[in-house]
């Protein structure tokens, strides 16, 4: 157990050396900022709901920075959010997931529908389906946040498993009906185009569970419609402030070991917050917002969850061979014995399956792998230029000449 | 009665009144006095993150603490904490010094208009495992 918050960079770096923590902290540093953005966008597209204009762009670009604005002039403050307002609102969210995943096995869900909808190879082509599993990486943040915050945990061996887990069902089961009554009520159908695509993602892409709610019964639709959209604005700028709190807290972690200049990662003496990053980056939300593209978003989010989820596992088993002794009050299960060490299968697996769909993410997301391998040279850049700055002897160690 | 009294202070006019008050609580029974202060930690930065101007400012009061118990010829042991929120900090340490007195000096504040508790008080009074004494600074002292 390493009480560190983190999450894969902190792995990464007891596991491997200082290099590939940066790797694995400054992806994740992309799918914090990914997430600010992705959530502010879409809360300004939701809000389109009840301020028509707010539905197309560049308003609801200029929505989603201004929920970013906001949210950087509340961090600075230093207002206080409640922990028990976060659970209420959270538990909320699920109650209404789980309704209308339920209404929708009542009206809308209808099997033969689902399966005529499904045509391996032509709808979805493979390289759709490929694209489609890369991008339901997103899911990852979760249960990187459940591991960043782990530090805090009462009793880290129990709370931090059954989160995980719990993480896991309740996407699972959820967003399993959940599609199922998206495809049931939009079904698939070939475009001037050519291209098969649903009305879901033609009409709805930026507000998704509005759409489902589009589809319901006409005398439910308006009540439900009102709620989901109130809902779904307030989650989504929770999900925004908790992007934005999950970046200043990797940049502070990643200053603490040197991999960030202090100018970003120091903590502000007024707002006792990392007040540079912060802004820093919500700036470079703010520009990812701008362009209004949740496409581009999604890819980048997909090019950083997959690395940073590789790192992790591959830090697990490096951590098995170089510490095997390091206290684990939980143990993965299913471990094999190679030369002494217990090596966890789900790990291997776990980790070369993250990968594969890291190269998917590359070869398939274009934009992605540009905006992605830019990000990760600047950074490489920014690392390699301070650690040779760190080498230098401070000018206080320096001996100047004498004036003559 | 009260051999392990817990005091949370917080560099106000208070304290002072507060310690003196716990240390005579205590010697009765030569009791242990325990005073902490507690830093919050914004959510912006870890939980173990080191702000040294807060823990600095921490001491300094912790300091006062110390030569007031000193003035009554007592000794305080003394912590700082590091927490989300003040409230739930008390309890825990409480909770983990199995102490048999939380001993809280509070100040005369108003809100709106009204006096207020703030937040802290009610939540330790709500969620303590053990008696809580709350000791009100003279309203014409402050």
């Amino acid at each position: 157990m390493l009480p560190e918050a983190g999450g894969s960079g902190a792995f990464a770096f007891r596991a491997f050396n200082p290099l590939v923590s940066f790797v694995a902290s400054w992806v994740l540093m992309l799918d914090y900022i990914v997430t600010m953005s992705i959530s502010a966008f879409t809360a300004a597209s939701y809000l389109g709901y009840y301020v028509p204009a707010l539905k197309d762009w560049p308003i609801n670009s200029l929505g989603g920075i201004l929920i970013v604005v906001f949210l950087v002039f509340i961090n600075i403050r230093g207002v206080q959010t409640s922990s028990r307002l976060n659970i209420a609102l959270v538990f909320i969210d699920v109650v209404t997931q789980v309704s209308i995943a339920v209404l929708g096995v009542i009206f809308i869900i209808y099997l033969p529908q689902l399966i005529h909808n499904v045509h391996w190879g032509v709808a979805p082509t493979t390289h759709q389906l490929l694209f489609g599993i890369s991008i339901s990486m997103v899911a990852y943040t979760g249960i990187e946040t459940v591991s960043n915050l782990g530090s805090e945990a009462r009793r880290p061996e129990k709370d931090i498993p059954r989160a995980v887990i719990m993480v896991f069902f309740v996407v699972l089961s959820l967003w399993a009906l959940l599609s199922m009554t998206a495809l049931s009520a939009y079904p698939v159908y070939q475009n001037a185009q050519g291209q098969w695509v649903t009305d879901l993602t033609q009409r709805f892409l930026n507000d998704p569970i509005l759409g489902i709610v589009n589809a319901m019964p006409l005398y439910i639709r308006p009540a439900l419609s009102f709620f989901v959209v109130f809902l779904a604005v307030t989650i989504l700028i929770i999900a925004t402030n908790a992007g934005m709190l999950g970046a200043s807290r990797l940049a502070y972690f990643m200053g603490q070991r040197g991999q960030l200049p202090g100018i970003i990662s120091q903590v502000s003496r007024r707002a006792r917050v990392p007040a540079n990053a912060i802004i820093m980056f919500s700036i470079i939300a703010g520009v990812l917002i701008s362009t209004g593209k949740i496409t581009l978003l999604a890819d980048l989010y997909a090019f950083g969850a997959v690395l940073a989820y590789t790192a992790a596992h591959a830090s697990i088993i490096a951590l098995r061979v170089k510490e095997p002794g390091l206290r684990r009050p939980f143990k993965i299960p299913l471990n094999i014995r190679i030369r002494g060490r217990q090596i966890p299968i789900t790990s291997v697996i776990g980790g070369l399956a993250t990968f594969t769909t890291w190269f998917i993410v590359v070869y398939t997301h274009a934009i992605g792998r540009v905006v992605g391998f830019a990000w990760l040279a600047l950074g490489l850049l920014i690392y390699l230029f301070y650690r040779n700055y760190r080498k230098k002897p401070s000018d206080e160690w320096e001996i100047k000449p004498e004036k003559r | 009665m009260f051999k392990q009294i817990l005091v949370p202070v917080a560099g106000s006019s208070v304290d002072a009144e507060t310690v003196r008050l716990a240390c005579r609580l205590a010697r009765k029974d030569k009791g242990k006095v325990w005073a902490v202060s507690v830093v919050t930690i914004k959510r912006a930065l870890p939980l173990d993150a080191e702000i040294e101007s807060e823990i600095k400012k921490a001491e300094e009061v912790l300091d006062k603490v110390e030569s007031v118990a000193e003035e009554e010829g007592y000794e305080v042991e003394t912590d700082v904490l590091q927490a989300r929120e003040v409230g739930p900090a008390i309890v825990d340490e409480a909770v983990e010094r199995g102490v048999s007195l939380i001993l809280m000096g509070i100040s005369y504040k108003q809100r709106f208009g009204q006096f207020n508790l703030g937040s802290v008080v009610p939540y330790v009074l709500k969620n303590s495992p053990c008696p809580v004494i709350l000791y009100q600074q003279s309203t014409a002292t402050k």
